[in-house]
C-alpha cells in the first residue's frame, strides 16, 4: 500500500499552524508565545530523534536495546509524574514510587496482550513493543500525576475529617477511603470518557496512523479496540498502586496522619 | 490504684522549639481533669499526644498501665475518645454520624442506640435526620460527643470544646461534661478559659511553656 509522503519543505509548512496560535496568543495577551515556540521546537526535535532511534532499533533489533529504550521511557514518564506535586512530598520521594506505579500498570496491560492477542516474533519485536508500550506509559504517567496531585491536596484540605475518623478508631485505609475513591474516579474518568467517545468524537491517533499508512480499516479498528482496553487496565493498575504508595506516605505505622511539608 | 490514662515526661519538638517539655499527667479512673493555659502553651499538643494522633519525641503514654505503643491504635482510640476544637462532621445525617464508630468496626448500630446517645447529650430526637454539616457550632460539639460515646470510651479527651462557641453554649457543654463525668466517665478537657476549667469541678492543671503542674 502507498501513502502520501511528506517532504521536509511541506513539513515546515505545517509550522504555520503554530504561527496561528502565536498570533492569537499575542492578540489576546496570553503571554504564551515563548512556550508555543519552545513546545513546537522541542516536540518536533523529540519526535525526529525517536524516529531515528526507532530506525536504528529496527535495523539492529536486540532485546537489550529494546529494553533499554523502554527503561528510558519509563524513567522519563516517572520523572514527569513526580514533578511539581503541590503540598506533596519532594520529588526524590515520589520518583521511585511513580516509577513502580507506571511500571506495574504498563506490565499488566502489555504482557498479556503480547502473549495472547498480538503475539510477537521475536518477543522483543520493537515495531509493536515500543509504540504500544509508549502509549501505556504515557497514560499511566498522566494517571499517576493526577493521583499524586489530588490525594495529597485532599488529605490536606480534609485533614480534620481524616483525623476525626482516626480518632474514632479508623484504620488509615478507612480514614482516607473517601478521598481515595474520589481521586481514583477522577484519574480514571478521562480514560473511560475516551472509551465512550471513541469513533464518535475522534478517531484515535494510532488507528488514524495505521489507516493513513495503508492498513485495512478493519484491522486498524481491531488494534485500536485492544489498545483502548489496555489503556483502561493501565490506568486502573497504575492509579491503584500510586494511591497505595501515597497512603503509606500520609500515615505513620501508628496510624497518625502526617502531611508533607510544602 | 491503676491509672486510667497517664502521660510521662512527654517531649514534642517542632523546628527546634520544645512544644512539650517533659509534661506529665495522671488521670485516675472516673476523674475529671481540666488543663488550662494560654494559647501556644502546648496544651493542645498534649491532648493530641494523649490521643495518640501525634507521636511524642520522648516520653510515653500509658492506658491502664500499658504503654500505648503496645496497644493497636484503633483499639486505643476506641477506649480514649478525642474531640477536636471544631469537630468535623461527616457527610450525611446526624444519625449516620452517630453510627460512624460502630460502622468502622462492622458492628450494628440501630435507631434505639442513636436516640439514647442523642438524648444523653441533650439534643432532640428530631435532629437525627438533619444534615450534620448544617448544624450550629454547639450542636456539632454535642453530636461529636454523642458520636464519640457510641464507641463506649473509658476516657473523653476534649481539645478546647468551648473555644468556638458563644458563652451560653460553652457553659452548657461544660455542664454536659460534668454530667457525663457523673456517670463514671473520665473527662480530660483542655481549655484556655479559666472559668470553664474551674466549672468542670475536677483536678485543675496549669500548662505553661510546654510544662504542666497541678493548680494549688
Amino acid at each position: 500500500m502507498s501513502y502520501a509522503h511528506i517532504s521536509v519543505s511541506r513539513l515546515l509548512l505545517s509550522a504555520v499552524l503554530i504561527a496561528v496560535a502565536i498570533v492569537l496568543s499575542r492578540r489576546s495577551r496570553l503571554g504564551l508565545e515563548r512556550d508555543l515556540v519552545w513546545g513546537a521546537v522541542r516536540g518536533a526535535a523529540q519526535l525526529i530523534a525517536i524516529g531515528y532511534v526507532l530506525l536504528l532499533l529496527f535495523n539492529h533489533e536486540k532485546p537489550g536495546w529494546v529494553l533499554l529504550l523502554l527503561a528510558v521511557m519509563l524513567v522519563a514518564a516517572a520523572g514527569t509524574a513526580a514533578r511539581r506535586v503541590e503540598h506533596g512530598p519532594p520529588r526524590r520521594v515520589l520518583f521511585p514510587r511513580a516509577m513502580a506505579a507506571i511500571g506495574a500498570g504498563t506490565v499488566v496491560a502489555v504482557v498479556p496482550v503480547f502473549a495472547g492477542v498480538v503475539p510477537l516474533h521475536p518477543w522483543y519485536e520493537a515495531r509493536y513493543l515500543v509504540p504500544i508500550s509508549g502509549m501505556m506509559l504515557s497514560n499511566a504517567m498522566n494517571v499517576v500525576a493526577l493521583v499524586f496531585e489530588r490525594i495529597f491536596a485532599s488529605a490536606r484540605t480534609e485533614a480534620d475529617q481524616v483525623e476525626a475518623l482516626l480518632a474514632l478508631g479508623a484504620a488509615p485505609r478507612q480514614a482516607l477511603e473517601r478521598q481515595v475513591r474520589a481521586t481514583l474516579r477522577a484519574a480514571l474518568l478521562p480514560t473511560i470518557n475516551g472509551l465512550l467517545t471513541v469513533g464518535l468524537v475522534a478517531l484515535p491517533g494510532m488507528m488514524t496512523g495505521q489507516i493513513v499508512s495503508g492498513t485495512a480499516p478493519e484491522q486498524a479498528v481491531r488494534y485500536q479496540i485492544v489498545i483502548l482496553y489496555q489503556l483502561v487496565a493501565v490506568a486502573a493498575v497504575a492509579g491503584l498502586v500510586a494511591v497505595t504508595f501515597a497512603r503509606r506516605l500520609l500515615f505513620t505505622a501508628r496510624a497518625q496522619l502526617v502531611l508533607p511539608q510544602g | 490504684m491503676t491509672a486510667t490514662l497517664e502521660g510521662r515526661e512527654l517531649v514534642v519538638l517542632r523546628g527546634g522549639r520544645r512544644i512539650l517539655d517533659g509534661a506529665s499527667i495522671l488521670v485516675r479512673p472516673g476523674e475529671a481533669v481540666a488543663i488550662q493555659g494560654p494559647s501556644g502553651s502546648g496544651k493542645s499538643t498534649l491532648a493530641r499526644v494523649l490521643a495518640t494522633l501525634l507521636e511524642a519525641d520522648a516520653g510515653s503514654v500509658h492506658l491502664a498501665g500499658r504503654d500505648a505503643r503496645e496497644i493497636a491504635p484503633s483499639q486505643y482510640r476506641t477506649r480514649v475518645a478525642f474531640l477536636a476544637q471544631q469537630p468535623a462532621m461527616f457527610e450525611g445525617t446526624v444519625l449516620g454520624n452517630l453510627g460512624a464508630g460502630p460502622k468502622l468496626r462492622g458492628q450494628p448500630f440501630d435507631g434505639a442506640q442513636a436516640r439514647e446517645l442523642i438524648g444523653a447529650v441533650g439534643i432532640d430526637e428530631s435532629m437525627l435526620s438533619r444534615e450534620a454539616r448544617t448544624l450550629s457550632g454547639g450542636e456539632k460539639q454535642r453530636v461529636a460527643l454523642a458520636r464519640a460515646l457510641a464507641n463506649a470510651p473509658e476516657v473523653l479527651l476534649l481539645d478546647e470544646p468551648t473555644a468556638a462557641l458563644d458563652p451560653d453554649s460553652g457553659a452548657r457543654i461544660v455542664a454536659l461534661l460534668r454530667e457525663l463525668h457523673g456517670r463514671g466517665l473520665s473527662v480530660v478537657m483542655v481549655t484556655h478559659a479559666d472559668e470553664h476549667a474551674r466549672a468542670l469541678g475536677g483536678t485543675l492543671y496549669r500548662c505553661e511553656r510546654g510544662q504542666i503542674s497541678v493548680d494549688a
